[in-house]
């Protein structure tokens, strides 16, 4: 058994797993990417050559984690491995079981006695005409297909979001030699500059602001049109994109103007991000709705234990903050779990740990307040005939008749169990958003209070007949820990 | 199965040439590359869905489920996680 598991490998993950070590404990790190770093820091294969690792810009540590984690032989890795769900073990209190999955080997269970979940976040899914259409992705998507796979679309490409990581995409395609013919974005450009400046007062921590503002007049000196106030209403085409309507708005993302279409063969979407939470959701974890980090959050107490015992969260699952508070919460969480289990703690590393929490809050408090999304105005894209939950095929039309028929509906989960809306593969990942902003509008309140989907093993799916294995312990490597799949 | 390319590689610097079957037809990848990358580079076309319109890859990241397929006979394995091996044998119809 271990002393700890964690689930996610990566800055949250990397960090809390050293700094467990650090104070003595068995440390197993499960990650369905087949290498550390995350999505921020996701890397091509081991086997492709002449591509190596080049740290996003102003994250430098990265490099260093990344391979103090790899050398250190005291963490155990399963990479390749997805996490599918936690169990609690009745007749030993103090143990919890993590239920992998992996794609050839199938499934078996991992004790410890505490458990971190570091599953990051992912793009926010927004439906409208045509989001389903092959040819539309989601910027992060697109940016680790780039970078870490070295393949670009080929053909024009229009982005349209409202998160600075749009532009981070946009330059990286130009860079790659991909003609890109528009950056829309919902929120008016002054907005990154204002940003800008109002970081100078955060000193030391410009990250990927910094390197938006370079990356917006780059594009612009190359020609790149980038609209503000301007957001994607409808992609076309029968079997691929081939066309996109690109809409203004006014301040409140609300259409005003006539719609225009631009050719495009691809569609990069990226409007910001939904922070993981179904494996915290599915261990009974307490989930807060907090719109500028991510939706719905998991709650935690101020050293990132959860309201589930030997639970604990770090990165964005505890809001989506961006790698820094990412790191800094994994090294706080594994400090806490540490003194948890009788291990000495200085008080000096506590002290330093909340104040590393504390500064990269300052920094992600103001790009969360600045790049928001407008969750009620993306609620609003989809039309009667748009797909809003992929897997089961509900169209908005379907929710909107249901919500009809039944006035005294109001709560997502209700609309799940009636619509099919999440019951499919992605286990609502991709409709929670769209089916919650549909409620809400429908019922003239807030979009957190519609609750939230609950999440069930296996929260990602497996084949049925894998589900048979499901308590059969993985053996623990013994002399050689590292097992890369 | 194939359209025109939708995307292309821009390194040559990859690893060695493996050949894997896409519906039976064989598909030249390269070692390490995902089998959702692979299929991209090709213009394979993924699962359609119930009206039998196509899908493609939404998140590759593992979280949306649209690259899924059976993997040497296992279903619902997410191709943008699994990288590329010799005789590997996709099935697209396998997203449920
Ligand atoms: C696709 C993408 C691209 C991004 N690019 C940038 C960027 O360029 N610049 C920037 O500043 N920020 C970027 N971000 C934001 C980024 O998420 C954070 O800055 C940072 O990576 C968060 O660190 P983390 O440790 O909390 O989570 P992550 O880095 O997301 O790590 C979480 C890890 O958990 C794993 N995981 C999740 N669920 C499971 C499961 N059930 N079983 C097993 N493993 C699981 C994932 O594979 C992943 O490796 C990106 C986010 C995404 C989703
Ligand atoms: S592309 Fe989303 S799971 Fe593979």
């Amino acid at each position: 058994m271990f002393d700890l598991a964690i689930i996610g490998a990566g800055p949250a993950g990397m960090a809390a797993a050293l700094t467990a070590a650090d104070h003595g404990l068995r440390v197993v790190v499960i990650d369905e990417q087949g290498r550390a770093g995350g999505q921020i820091f996701r890397r091509p294969p081991e086997t492709f050559t002449g591509s190596e690792f080049r740290p996003t810009a102003g994250y430098e540590w990265a490099t260093a984690l990344i391979r103090r984690f790899e050398a250190d032989t005291r963490v155990v890795g399963r990479f390749g491995w997805s996490a599918i769900g936690i169990l609690h073990e009745d007749a030993e209190p103090d143990t919890l079981c993590v239920a992998v999955n992996h794609p050839t080997r199938g499934t078996g269970m991992i004790t410890a006695r505490r458990l971190l979940i570091a599953t990051g976040a992912y793009d926010l899914p927004v439906a409208f005409p045509g989001w389903t259409l092959p040819g539309v992705m989601a910027a992060g998507g697109v940016q680790t297909l780039v970078k870490a796979q070295k393949v670009a679309p080929a053909g024009e490409v229009v982005l349209a979001g409202a998160h600075p990581l749009l532009l981070l995409v946009a330059d990286l395609l130009v860079g790659n030699g991909v003609p890109v013919r528009e950056v829309a974005f919902a929120q008016s450009i002054p907005a990154p500059a204002e940003m800008l400046r109002a970081l100078n007062a955060v000193p030391g921590h410009l990250r990927m602001l910094a390197e938006t503002g370079t990356v917006l007049t780059r594009l612009l000196r190359r020609g790149v049109r980038v609209s503000p106030r301007t957001v994607v209403t409808a992609a076309h085409g029968t079997e691929h994109v081939s066309r996109v309507t690109l809409t203004r708005v006014d301040r409140r993302w609300q259409a005003k103007g006539a719609p225009r279409d631009v050719a495009a063969s691809h569609l990069v979407v990226g409007y910001g991000f939904v922070a993981s939470t179904e494996l915290a959701r599915q261990a009974g974890c307490e989930l807060t709705f907090d719109s500028p980090r991510g939706g719905w959050v998991v709650a935690h107490d101020e050293r990132l234990r959860t309201s589930v015992p030997g639970v604990s969260v770090a990165g964005e699952p505890a809001g989506v903050a961006g790698a820094d508070a990412s790191r800094a919460e994994g090294a706080l969480a594994a400090l806490a779990l540490a003194a948890d289990l009788g291990r000495p703690v200085p008080a000096a590393a506590f002290t330093e740990a909340e104040r590393a929490v504390a500064r990269a809050a300052r920094f992600s408090t103001v790009v969360q307040r600045v790049f928001e999304p407008d969750r009620e105005a993306l609620g609003r894209l989809a039309t009667q005939e748009t797909t809003i939950c992929r897997c089961e095929m509900v169209s908005r039309g379907n929710v909107d008749d249901f919500l009809a028929s039944a006035p005294f509906v109001t709560d997502v989960n209700a609309v799940k169990l009636s619509c099919r809306t999440g019951m499919g593969p992605c286990q609502g990942r991709y409709c929670e958003n769209t089916v919650a902003g549909v409620l809400a509008a429908a019922r003239d309140q807030p979009i957190g209070l519609g609750g939230r989907f609950s999440a069930h093993l296996p929260v990602k799916p497996v084949p049925v007949g894998d589900l048979g294995a499901l308590d059969t312990p993985l053996p623990e490597p013994g002399a050689t820990p590292r097992d890369i799949n | 199965m194939t359209q025109d390319n939708t995307w292309r590689r821009t390194v040559n610097e990859r690893a060695a040439a493996v050949t894997i079957t896409v519906d039976g037809r064989p598909l030249r990848a390269r070692a390490g590359e995902t089998v959702a990358t692979a299929m991209l580079a090709h213009g394979a076309a993924f699962d359609r869905d119930r009206t039998g319109a196509r899908r493609a890859p939404l998140c590759n990241m593992g979280t949306c489920f649209e690259c899924a397929a059976t993997v040497d006979g296992r279903p619902l394995t997410r191709t943008c996680l699994v990288p590329a091996r010799e005789d590997m044998a996709v099935q697209t119809q396998g997203r449920l």
